[in-house]
């Protein structure tokens, strides 16, 4: 684990505040609104299933796209052209431009889901509209989505590590809030996986693991602040929740046959997962190794803790979700079908008992997969606790 | 994102809301319905898309007639009127009095009906024309699109590898320091390892889209599997059809369409100068006989129509030799008897030119069949209209031939265009009737049924068509008169309009 072992010096306490510069401002507010667009163009799909470029949905992805794009793209030419010995000091280079890296990797991102466009609209005429959320197009477009949010995510950590010690509180926030948007991301992309119908088989627990522990560990090992993961979790569950509750107030009929299920207000996205209690382990077990260096066996511990609780929670949580309990406004379990799905007993059932039932082998996958993710955190989380532009 | 990034987004958005073509028939895709929408007299042309989900572009044409407001609505045969989407209101195409025009998406590979509503002075009328939509095509990148797409990869992956590279020679490095050698070599070996994890990504990429695209190909659209020969059953020669394809268990049953479960023809190779239009009897679920006019030996092309219950029309593809005396192995003892709606012709061969001038036909049984030939071409909507005259010139007085004033095939010399089409156009009237059951307008005005009693004798015909591809076509036209059916064949040329 030496490549992997860092050593993170103890940080004293943050606790007063800082304003946000305007551009991590205008890179959080597009994150946001790029993530808010996404889960509503979901539930647009799964409600009213015909669109156009102009949904309220698609123009809050775009604006979110332009507004952290444009907003980088100006600070790379003000730092190039304009900046301060400061500002360029505190940036990199990029094919003879500077910015931070951040900055960059927001560029990048928004270049990404530019690029998509046309291949999407070019596979939609090939292989037909496709109804998923994982196809190649969808997947480069999530790619550029994502990166935009961790170009924010990084932006806020550098601006935090390099404020002087004791300062710097909006800006852990700021960074938690985008890691908190990096995890609904990524639990978005994985929805046709993560209905609580699956939450007995092994599949989900497999992609579970090799997704989440990656960033919960990596923002507990880089954030100044304690219960970091636990604090993007808390994040992740707010901006989710709110979308399952807001969402659903919109009446909506769907425009696309045939219909199934005959829905009357906007579909809501899943409940989100449980994260946040297995992020409570993820923090103690980090914080237990601060200013240490930390190693595979680190990892497997932090996978272990990450597994059997995310595992316990989600266990008996789907149970309840699948059932008539979780029919209202605060699950909206019963809320979550598109008009196209057939009402069935399968919806309070758990899905693939027989092909996919959770086994010692699938628990072992699952655990390795942790294990390489949370050890990929550790070490991630290290190199990010030391970027400062 | 500025709004010279926006501009492509605005252009891909207009390309999605852009028409598709579509896929059905033998290479013959597009739908059309002459007839009447309650008080309306009504032409309706349905483009289905070729992948689905898809779009559909639907032209509703009412001539003279005066509309309000024209609405389209797609019906998918399980969901029914109960889960069909809330109409589309059909817009006037400017320029074109009486023409309206709507796009329809197309969720599943299913039979639909699409409901035309036509509200007006005249008060309001409803018609179904059926459509089958399934995949039919996979589309190959233009080299345009592909060079741009490549390029923009290019440059993603080459920012991605210069991302890394950046990030680990200065993103760690204290404000206003200059990388050393150490730093710029790590960043180097940093950008290597993460050009080959980039590459790696996309060779994922690349062989998760040929996956689709193997899996695209696979789920086009093929009629059920059949196989055909020529058989002797109490001394006289059968035709022997079975279809062999697992799908035929799922598949719901077939249905009588003009009373008969299967409309079979022959045409004979390569010349097309032999032609029947048979009405094989079900022996058993899957093989299906009929007894064999006295044709000329040789190799004919076989095309057999059939609807299943859920209004889903399939046209069956063979080729079977007719020899000059079927085998007598395969003996069956059973006599077939002749359907007594059967018919058939021989002909001269296809002409290796285009005729030019007047198109007449001589029907077999005396008279003519003369065609008004509008300019051909492809893809323009033509309506072909024959005259029929007996031996003195008068018109020839018509009968119903199957419940229909007319039957007509049309095909490419090469056999990749195949369409059996009516007076009312390509339309199944065995799904129709099925769909306007299931949507409650069985017997509404406007809905056509088997019974023509009572309508004044015509001699004229006409069929709504477009030409699909360009090249030689032959067709045959079947009218029926003092009880006889005549056919009169012709040939076409069509080119690129």
């Amino acid at each position: 684990m030496e490549s992997v072992v860092e050593t993170v010096a103890a940080r004293p306490r943050v606790e007063t505040a800082a304003a946000l510069p305007w551009y991590l401002t205008a890179m959080l507010a597009g994150s946001t609104s790029i993530v808010i667009g996404l889960l509503w163009d979901i539930s647009w799909h799964m409600t009213i299933g015909r669109d156009t470029f102009w949904t309220p949905a698609h123009m809050a992805i775009y604006l979110g796209g332009v507004l952290a794009g444009v907003s980088c793209g100006a600070l790379a030419l003000k730092t190039t052209f304009a900046g301060t010995a400061a500002e360029r000091g505190a940036s990199v280079s990029f094919w003879g431009f500077r910015a931070p890296l951040g900055a960059w990797v927001v560029i990048w991102g928004a270049f990404a889901m530019l690029t998509s466009a046309p291949l999407d609209d070019w596979w939609h005429n090939a292989y037909g509209l496709d109804v998923e959320i994982l196809s190649p197009p969808h997947s480069l477009l999530g790619a550029g989505m994502i990166t935009i949010q961790i170009g924010a995510m990084l932006m806020a950590l550098a601006l935090q590590n390099r404020a002087p010690a004791g300062e710097g509180r909006a800006l852990g926030l700021a960074h938690l809030y985008a890691t908190g948007i990096v995890l609904l991301m990524a639990a978005t992309l994985i929805t046709e996986y993560s209905y609580p119908n699956h939450h007995h088989g092994g599949l989900f627990y497999e992609i579970a693991c090799g997704v989440f522990p990656l960033t919960l560990v990596s923002v507990a090992r880089s954030s100044r602040r304690r219960w970091a993961a636990t604090t993007a979790c808390a994040f992740y569950m707010l901006l989710a929740c709110s979308m399952v509750w807001i969402l659903p107030l919109f009446p909506a009929h769907p425009k696309l046959g045939p219909i199934n299920t005959p829905v009357d207000h906007m579909v809501a996205p899943l409940f989100p997962l449980l994260l946040i209690v297995p992020a409570l382990a993820v923090d103690f077990l980090v914080q237990r190794r601060e200013g240490k260096r930390a190693g595979w066996r680190d990892a497997l511990l932090i996978a272990v803790a990450f597994l059997v609780l995310f595992l316990a929670v989600q266990w008996f949580f789907s149970e309840l979700l699948i059932s008539p309990a979780a029919h209202n406004w605060f699950f909206a379990s019963d809320r979550h079908w598109e008009y196209s799905s057939t009402p069935g007993p399968y919806r309070h059932q758990f899905w693939h008992p027989d092909t996919d039932p959770l086994t010692l082998r699938s628990l072992g996958i699952a655990l390795a997969l942790a294990t390489v993710s949370s050890g990929t955190g550790l070490w991630r989380g290290s190199g990010l606790s030391k970027v400062q532009r | 994102m500025s709004d010279r990034l926006l501009r492509p987004l605005v252009a891909v958005a207009m390309l999605l809301a852009a028409a598709l073509p579509a896929g059905a028939h033998v290479g013959s895709p597009n739908v059309f319905y002459d007839g009447s929408a309650g008080p309306y007299p009504v032409r309706v042309i349905v483009r289905p898309p070729v992948v689905i989900p898809g779009l559909a572009e639907i032209t509703v044409k009412l001539g003279d007639a005066k509309a309000d407001e024209v609405t389209v609505q797609p019906i998918q045969w399980q969901a029914g009127t109960k889960g069909a989407p809330p109409p589309d209101v059909a817009a006037p195409v400017p320029g074109a009095p009486g023409v309206w025009s709507a796009q329809l998406w197309l969720m599943i590979g299913s039979s639909y009906g699409v409901r035309v509503h036509v509200k007006g002075p005249a008060g309001v009328g409803e018609v179904l024309v059926p459509v089958t939509a399934v995949p039919s095509r996979v589309l190959e990148m233009k080299q345009g699109l592909g060079v741009v797409l490549a390029a923009l990869g290019l440059f993603l992956f080459a920012g991605a590898v210069t991302l890394v590279v950046s990030g680990v020679r200065e993103s760690a490095l204290p404000p206003g320091e200059v990388p050393d050698e150490r730093q710029r070599t790590r960043a180097r070996m940093a950008g290597i390892v993460a050009a080959v994890l980039f590459a790696l990504a996309l060779w994922g990429g690349r062989s998760w889209w040929d996956s689709v695209k193997a899996r695209a190909r696979e789920n086009l659209y093929k009629p059920f599997h059949v196989t055909s020969a020529a058989r002797l059953a109490a001394g006289k020669p059968i035709l022997a059809l079975t279809i062999e394809d697992e799908r035929t268990r799922d598949w719901s049953p077939l249905m009588p369409d003009h009373g008969k479960l299967m409309h079979l023809f022959l045409l004979r190779e390569p010349g097309l100068d032999a032609f029947a239009h048979l009405h094989p009897v079900r022996q058993d679920p899957n093989r299906f006989v009929a007894a064999l006019p006295p044709l000329p030996a040789g190799t004919y092309r076989l095309y057999a129509d059939v609807v299943h219950e859920s209004g889903f029309a399939q046209t069956l593809v063979d080729k079977v030799t007719l020899p000059a005396a079927p085998v007598a192995g395969a003996q069956a003892a059973t006599e077939v008897p002749p359907d007594p709606d059967d018919s058939w012709r021989a002909v001269e061969p296809l002409a290796p030119r285009a005729v030019l001038g007047p198109k007449v036909a001589m029907l077999a049984g005396g008279g003519t069949l003369l065609w008004h030939q509008e300019p051909l071409a492809v893809n323009r909507e033509v309506t072909l209209r024959f005259e029929a005259r007996d031996p003195e010139g008068r018109p020839l007085p018509l009968e119903p031939y199957m419940g229909m004033l007319s039957h007509a095939v049309i095909t490419r010399n090469d056999g990749q265009v195949f369409v059996h089409l009516h007076p009312m156009g390509t339309i199944n009237m065995a799904a129709q009737e099925s769909f306007a059951a299931k949507a409650g307008m069985a017997g509404m005005p406007g809905m056509p049924g088997m019974d023509h009693a009572g309508q004044a004798p015509a001699s004229t015909v006409s069929f709504p068509y477009e030409f699909p591809q360009p090249g030689r076509y032959r067709i045959w036209v079947q009218v029926k008169s003092g009880g006889q059916v005549r056919t009169g064949v012709f040939d076409a040329e069509v080119g690129k309009p």
